[in-house]
């Protein structure tokens, strides 16, 4: 076969693993635009020959070709080391990854060998070795020394120690005296010096008068549509007039069409519009009502309208959410081994719901998320969108836990990568990632340049913080204020009813203070545990064993558990214990319910170990000014009231007259549930010689505080604190109680005026000090968010194959210099720059109108949630390895859109939604269409598509009627939590409809993915998702009919139509039908509906409706 | 490899049986499902993917083994044993540390260890003996592996990139200490596909006391499709076997077939309106499987037809062993049945409790810890090793055992317990065509860096690779603009380990 006019042609046919049909052909122009052989030509193409195939189709019908068959590995290229010199690193990696690779008609591959020829090899190797050792420093964009030599005109100016060459005379040349140096002046600085082969290269290049076309030396990959800029005009195309084009997008695809001979499918009808509409701009579905308000709208501009009206829902924001939290990897825990909770993650994705909500524009979008935080005034909303560069995952071992520096540096290397990697991927489409370890074997971005990225971002830190430092001063310069007044007045207090503490008992003190803060006793052995003796679960539990301890004031304490084994066969532990004893005389008591015999740490004088919050209903509870008693269910002690030691101690520490010799005294407590559950959390029992005096069942968290105050009189002997797990399990079951004392019991009939006195001045210290109390808990909370954590950047070094051990020449902040022009505040960026101007220089970057990434990219983003496929099918990869786009012209006009227009994401959507494209039939016959174009990239109709995961989860929710539309907030939590070295979470379904919220509240959890979801093709949010999965599955099909959240569902559905619309079968199939489909229902599906109904029942066919493929398919 | 749809072609359930399961299962879904497989061949391939068609050997079920060259292996059951299982007191022979015992260890050095004290030098806990024809090295700590030592194919040159098991063990299941990448099962069926419709391919067996370390995600499957995941099969007897395999709540089994009679209805129709969609026919297709794995499933983890002389050889009497036992035993059903990957966690995650702990990582005790957890890997692998082989499985199943890095070969600071050892740990192969009764590569004098031939798990994963007839270099998926591989950028197939 004859090359083709300018071209050789190599045709390869690549048999990849996972093509099903077979060797696809693809075409790789011998001459590309390199002037060499370009291997990831063919490595990209080859890899996705959908892109070629049209012009394969072309050329293969010219000429019947031969076919040679080379094994994988065999080089077929023509002498690698004068053709490709040195930067062709893919040549046969890439070529290797191919299965098969069929050579057809190879021809022109012999070199050739004319004078010429010599001289082009000559001149081109020695570009290569200019631009692969000395460009880094010596180009447009830097030029160290003054010097450039990217282009002949800077070999012989020179920089400013000279002319870089004489002609004809390489002795003479400081170039060669430089690169041959063999003292600190030498050439490149830092790596190896040039081969000999090399210098001899550029010697003979100098001698032969360096022989330099006029195009300086720019990398050809620079030529990648990508990076070049968006024209300032861009010409919607012409289309004969009897074509119909609403809008100027359709313009774009009708002409494309066109030159095809396709046309395309008309408009869908409207009960599959407003389905597709609702689902791509809100993420559920329509109602009944709304689909009939639509249908029944005769006006011209009912779409108009419908349009305008969905993009202002709220609900719009938290759908689009979703898919920028797709590509941000955001979730609510850290992930990695001890994958903890962020319990403040949530505001960020608050955040990105509003942003989308109020259409902040575009440009603000990206600046605040990279830089919100260090602007010159942010704001609270700015502070939180700088979150973005946090919500990724953070390995807590290896940053904080292990003492090791190596492992230290390792993750943090593996953080800023996260970091880097998510604003580029996610804000330009660049792989950034690849340079990591080497120079982007695809792209024309260095190694050093990845560094220079990081060294943007050295100063950013993840971690929890208050979203404003002087919110927080003032908050807290008023609590200081209030706590202080009400210090002094406890103070008072305290001296005037000077109460025994309990929990300075147990903190091995006398009572007044002398205890140690954290102490305590194992409530399994009896022995004394030391602050530094945190425990976990204790082991080798014994439950009802009385365990005696050696403190003055403590007679026991015990495991209580009510259900012991009857040791009979065929009742075993079902037996609630009759009498468990709880002192060591034998006094014995049958209140305690059944536990799971765990316990979790001491009874300490303190919080216990992993406590979730020493403060309740907004009261700080840690000391000074309060004690804690905490006891982790399941625990009980029992104190000894030894009434003369008691006395005693009252006596000797007060005025003698003051009572003289109390007889009775009074056991005081606040006790709550400090636990994270909020409700059902534990129980609580007091008891004096055994009898119950209080008792709490099932206090949770939302419980507050409760009083407890009992009288102990003189022949009591015995109080006994009992915290158990009410049935749930411990895991975070807290029990403490709050200021428990004993103290003299000031009888009323006391009647020395002192003592009254005393008393008003106590009622009154009181009210006082409750006044403060309640001002404390008035103060707000300081607003807090995890996210950036600004530090003082520290210096970037280039980290040799990315070996964070191996550290090379340090690199300035800055970043790719493929994309339009370094800016100047990038470029001015040095060591000293702080965090502020890094970060502010880089958002100035991404957004300024020489860099065309950014508004590409978004429009791509929204094209591919509206059309199912991006007009760029890779949307997180514009570069050379990625998909070409389907329509350039379409897609730099959607992009010159949205730079001119304010930046409004909005009315990029309002021009998709209103074009023909967008509402097309999604099937149809159009069988021409269906041959020459089966994937649809002309966009001939729309692409139908299956529900993703949150919205399907959604849908159900909406159709049984059971959604809880409440937006914003810490997320819901549909797993059961246990604290432990790596925290446990179980999934489950909850009946509340606190979880029944939208799915985009849901806290996600990185190690342990939400089961059903994932099923569904949810993504894990370690990886960055440009775009999600769609697989089919039979382990699908059986969560979709069998998980119990979607039984839940169809018995809510169930409900839902037996309330709403009676017991009338017909009627029941009708309606559920219609809520499923969103559309009339015909009378041979009301008719084997209810005939479902009759013989399954409607939970039958409820379950079945939330499982059909038009309920879970969008047309 | 089925082409009938029977179950299998070992220990098939008759026809009857088949029925008479159906009664118990009280399933109409499964009903449905068995009358496709008793009257028809089920059309459906076992998935399918938007855009794209199923990697080959997907199509029907023959599937075609073995991508690039001729396949020694069809099957691989790995063994984990997560925390961090210490080469020196069990499979790596150290001479040197018995004269060293007792000596302090180099104290620059023993800086960088996780917890970052090291201690004095400590000989293995369990004295070392010479096994079998080959006379391999392997110490008291495994009396019964040892009878299988000709048959096993150490590794003692193994690093890892991390000494943090949560990266560690990421970067043994997929080659990246970054979490979200594929796991090697994943990547396995990927290429491969699977042998049977009605189970999963690549089946994870967890310990019953809890996930490993890292979680679920150490079987993910990254940026491949959803079906490559390793579905999760709870062996403990109270839970469900497989998530959702059965309805959260009962249903009347006619109401149930009455049900799906009408869904498969509604979705036929569905489908003929709309122009021959591909995906709407594997969703249909894909309720069908899902009764066959209703089906099988149940089947495969009945144990209860073994011999009493098996449960017996796989402890399951033990309460301690059993466990471990019962996931080893249902590790060879499964590859009986078609399963392509098995993957058995012989350990959980990290607690806080003080107690044995519940996996591998021995900081405190040695003793005490791989004591506990030497019986139970002891009993459960070398069972299934001689199990396989005495049913001719051995030869087309590669057994895999490993751990995410080694243990310190001194004590950690005035513990009885070993520190994590990134620099130095062995894996074995068995059966699918590795060379039984060899060693590959060492580690130093007294292991505490790999020395000779050093490997990562990109060798490990090249060779099991090679193995099941994948050249690990064109085995790429696009992702985020690299076409992405098990083993990165690394890897070299390991000849020697190959009979």
């Amino acid at each position: 076969m004859p090359a083709l006019q300018g071209y050789k042609q190599l045709i390869v046919g690549i048999f990849t693993p996972n093509s099903s049909d077979g060797i696809l052909p693809v075409i790789v122009p011998m001459k590309t635009p390199c002037g060499q052989i370009c291997p990831h030509y063919l490595y990209t193409h080859a890899h996705r020959p959908e892109t070629h195939r049209a012009e394969m189709n072309a050329l293969t019908t010219k000429a019947p070709l031969t076919i040679t068959m080379l094994p994988p590995s065999q080089q077929f290229f023509p002498t690698p080391n004068s053709r490709h010199p040195q930067r062709h690193p893919l040549l046969l990696p890439s070529i290797s990854l191919c299965a098969w690779i069929l050579l057809w008609n190879a021809v022109g591959f012999a070199q050739d060998e004319s004078p010429d020829a010599t001289v082009r090899d000559l001149e081109r190797t020695a570009r290569s070795i200019f631009r692969d050792h000395c460009l880094e420093c010596h180009a447009q964009s830097v030029t160290e020394g003054g010097l450039r030599l990217d282009h002949r005109e800077g070999l012989l100016s020179g920089g400013d120690s000279g002319k870089a060459i004489e002609l004809g005379k390489s002795d003479a040349s400081l170039l060669i005296a430089r690169i041959t140096a063999s003292d600190s002046s030498r050439m490149p600085p830092n790596g190896k010096p040039l081969q000999v082969d090399q210098i001899e290269i550029l010697r003979r290049f100098i001698d032969e008068n360096a022989p330099w076309g006029d195009e300086p030396l720019a990398d050809p990959r620079l030529n990648h549509w990508a990076w070049k800029n968006v024209p300032p005009k861009i010409d919607v195309p012409d289309i004969p007039p009897d074509t119909k084009a609403t809008t100027p997008i359709d313009r774009f695809l009708v002409d494309a069409m066109n030159k095809q001979g396709i046309t395309p499918l008309p408009h869908a009808t409207r009960e599959a519009l407003i389905r597709r509409l609702n689902y791509d701009l809100l993420g559920t579905p329509p109602t009944p009502d709304e689909v009939d308000r639509f249908l029944n709208d005769d006006s011209y501009d009912a779409w108009e309208r419908l349009v305008d009206q969905t993009l202002a829902s709220p609900q719009y924001g938290e759908r689009w959410a979703r898919h920028w939290l797709d590509i941000a990897h955001y979730a609510d825990t850290h992930g990695f081994e001890r994958d903890q909770r962020r319990d403040h993650a949530w505001p960020y994705r608050d955040w990105v719901i509003d942003a989308f909500n109020s259409d902040l524009p575009f440009d603000t979008f990206l600046q605040h998320q990279i830089a919100g935080d260090v602007l010159q005034s942010p704001t609270d909303e700015s502070t939180i969108a700088s979150s973005f560069l946090a919500v990724g995952p953070w390995d807590f071992v290896g940053q904080i836990e292990t003492p090791s520096p190596v492992i230290k540096r390792l993750a943090r290397a593996d953080d800023l990568d996260d970091i880097v990697t998510q604003v580029m991927t996610s804000v330009c489409g660049l792989t950034i990632h690849c340079a990591r370890c080497h120079d982007h074997k695809l792209d024309p971005i260095r190694q050093s340049e990845y560094y220079s990225l990081t060294a943007i971002f050295s100063g950013v830190k993840r971690g929890d913080r208050v979203v404003s430092e002087s919110q927080l001063q003032s908050i807290e310069s008023k609590r200081q204020k209030i706590k202080t007044q009400k210090d002094q007045i406890d103070q008072e207090l305290l001296q005037l009813t000077h109460g025994l503490s309990l929990a300075d008992i147990v903190g091995g003190g006398n009572g007044f203070g002398t205890g140690k803060l954290g102490a305590g006793f194992d409530p399994n052995t009896g022995q004394v545990r030391a602050p530094s003796e945190k425990a976990g679960f204790l082991d080798g539990v014994v439950a009802n064993r009385l365990n005696p301890t050696n403190s003055p004031w403590i007679d026991s304490v015990f495991v209580p558990n009510g259900y012991l084994p009857t040791g009979s066969a065929d009742a075993p532990d079902t037996q609630v214990s009759n009498e468990l004893k709880i002192s060591t005389t034998g006094i014995v008591t049958t209140c305690i319910p059944p536990t799971d015999s765990k316990v979790w740490d001491a009874i300490r004088n303190g919080p216990v170990n992993s406590q979730f919050s020493t403060s309740l209903s907004d009261t700080e509870c840690s000391p000074p000014g309060h004690s804690i008693l905490a006891l982790h269910a399941n625990a009980g002690i029992t104190f000894r009231l030894k009434h003369d030691e008691l006395r005693k101690a009252f006596v000797n520490e007060q005025q003698p007259s003051d009572p003289p010799n109390p007889q009775s005294f009074v056991f005081t407590a606040k006790v709550g549930y400090f636990g994270q559950t909020p409700t059902a959390g534990a129980d609580v029992h007091v008891l004096v010689d055994g009898n119950v005096v209080f008792k709490r069942l099932s206090l949770g968290r939302n419980d507050g505080l409760q009083d407890i105050q009992c009288e102990l009189g003189p022949n009591n002997t015995f109080l006994t604190l009992i915290a158990t797990d009410a049935g749930n399990g411990i895991s975070h079951d807290q029990v403490c109680f709050i200021d428990a004392s004993v103290a003299p019991l000031h009888a009323e009939k006391s009647d020395g005026k002192s003592s009254q006195d005393k008393k008003d001045r106590i009622d009154a210290l009181r009210k006082n000090s409750d006044s403060l109390a309640n001002d404390l808990k008035s103060l707000p909370e300081p607003k807090r968010v995890y996210g950036v954590k600004a530090e003082t950047p520290t210096q970037t070094r280039r980290m040799h194959r990315g070996n964070p051990e191996d550290l090379r020449e340090p690199v300035k902040p800055s970043s790719v210099s493929c994309v339009g022009p370094i800016l100047s505040d990038i470029a001015i960026l040095d060591e000293q720059s702080t965090d502020a101007q890094r970060r502010i220089a880089l958002a100035n970057w991404l957004t300024s109108a020489e860099n065309p990434l950014p508004a590409r990219v978004m429009v791509n983003r929204l094209w591919q949630h509206h059309f199912g496929k991006g007009l760029v099918a890779t949307p997180s990869d514009f570069g050379l390895g990625g998909a070409m786009p389907s329509h350039p012209e379409l897609l730099d006009w959607l992009a010159q859109q949205l730079q001119t227009s304010g930046w409004s994401i909005k009315r990029i959507h309002r021009m998709i939604l209103l074009s023909d494209a967008y509402q097309r039939r999604s099937s149809g016959s159009n069988e021409l269409a269906a041959t020459t174009d089966n994937q649809n990239r002309l966009l001939w109709r729309q692409n139908p598509r299956r529900l993703d995961a949150e919205s399907l989860r959604d849908a159900m929710l909406c159709v049984s009627g059971s959604l809880n539309r409440t937006m914003y907030g810490p997320g819901y939590r549909d797993f059961d939590y246990q604290e432990e070295y790596a925290p446990v979470y179980k999934h489950r379904v909850f009946e509340n409809s606190d979880v029944f919220r939208r799915s985009i509240y849901r806290f996600v959890v990185r190690t342990t993915p939400h089961p059903f979801l994932t099923t569904l093709d949810c993504p894990n949010p370690a990886t960055l998702t440009p775009v999600r999965n769609t697989t089919t599955t039979a382990i699908q099909s059986l969560a979709t009919l069998n998980n119990a959240f979607v039984l839940q569902q169809s018995e809510q559905l169930e409900n839902r139509i037996k309330r709403e619309f009676g017991d009338n079968p017909e009627a029941q199939a009708r309606h559920a039908i219609r809520l499923a489909f969103g559309r009339q229902t015909t009378d041979e599906e009301i008719a084997s509906g209810a005939g479902l109904i009759q013989e399954a029942g409607l939970f039958q066919l409820c379950r079945i409706l939330l499982n059909t493929n038009e309920f879970v398919y969008v047309d | 490899m089925q082409k009938t749809n029977t179950i299998t072609s070992i220990a098939s359930p008759s026809t009857s049986v088949r029925r008479d399961w159906l009664t118990r299962l009280g399933s109409g879904l499964g009903a449905i499902a068995c009358s496709t497989l008793l009257h028809k061949h089920a059309s459906g391939a076992w998935y399918s993917q938007e855009g794209k068609q199923g990697p080959e050997g997907k199509q029907g079920s023959e599937g075609k083994l073995g991508l690039h060259h001729a396949p020694k292996a069809k099957h691989v059951i790995e063994i984990f044993c997560p925390g961090g299982l210490s080469h020196v007191d069990t499979w790596d022979y150290k001479p040197e540390l018995e004269r060293l015992h007792g000596t302090p260890f180099d104290a620059e050095l023993g800086k960088q260890t996780f917890a970052g004290v090291a201690g004095t030098h400590a000989k293995s806990f369990w004295p070392f003996q010479q096994r079998g024809q080959s006379g391999l090295w392997i110490s008291d700590l495994f009396p019964q592996l040892s009878r299988c030592a000709d048959d096993l194919a150490f590794i003692h040159s193994m690093q890892s990139k991390s000494a943090l098991h949560g990266p560690a063990m990421f970067m043994m299941n997929s080659g990246f200490i970054q979490p979200g990448f594929p796991s090697m099962g994943s990547w396995v069926t990927y290429a491969l596909g699977s042998e049977t419709d009605n189970l999963p391919e690549f089946v994870v067996l967890p310990d019953t006391r809890g996930l490993p370390p890292g979680g679920t995600i150490n079987w993910g499957a990254g940026f491949l499709p959803a079906v490559h995941q390793g579905t999760v099969m709870q062996t403990g007897g109270s839970q469900e076997v497989i998530r959702d395999l059965f309805p959260a709540r009962p249903i009347n089994p006619d109401d149930e077939e009455k049900g799906m009679k009408l869904l498969q209805r509604w979705n036929r129709q569905h489908a003929s309106n709309r122009e021959s969609d591909s995906l709407l026919e594997a969703r249909i297709a894909s309720f069908e499987l899902a009764g066959k794995l209703q089906l099988s499933a149940p089947e495969a983890v009945n144990i209860g037809n073994e011999t009493a002389a098996t449960q017996s050889r796989y402890g399951l009497e033990d309460p301690d062993i059993g466990p471990f036992g019962k996931q080893c035993l249902l590790a060879r059903r499964l590859v009986e049945r078609g399963v392509r990957f098995v993957q058995i966690y012989c350990g959980a995650e990290n607690t806080s409790q003080k107690a044995i702990r519940p996996n591998w990582d021995s900081h405190e005790d040695i003793v005490r810890d791989h004591g506990y957890w030497g019986r139970i890997l002891d009993t459960g692998a070398s069972a299934l090793l001689e199990d396989l082989k005495a049913r001719g499985l051995l030869e087309s199943t590669l057994v895999i055992c490993t751990s995410e890095f080694g243990r310190q070969p001194f004590m950690q600071g005035s513990q009885k317990g070993r520190d994590h050892n990134p620099g130095a740990f062995t894996a074995w192969l068995a059966g699918g065509g590795a060379r039984g009764g060899m060693s590959y590569g060492s580690s130093d004098a007294i292991g505490f860096k790999a020395a000779e031939k050093p490997t990562y798990c990109y060798d490990l994963h090249a060779t099991a690779l090679h193995l099941l007839g994948i050249d690990h270099e064109r085995l790429t998926f696009y992702h985020n603009g690299i076409e992405r591989r098990l083993t990165d950028v690394h890897g070299h197939v390991i000849h020697e380990l190959i009979a």
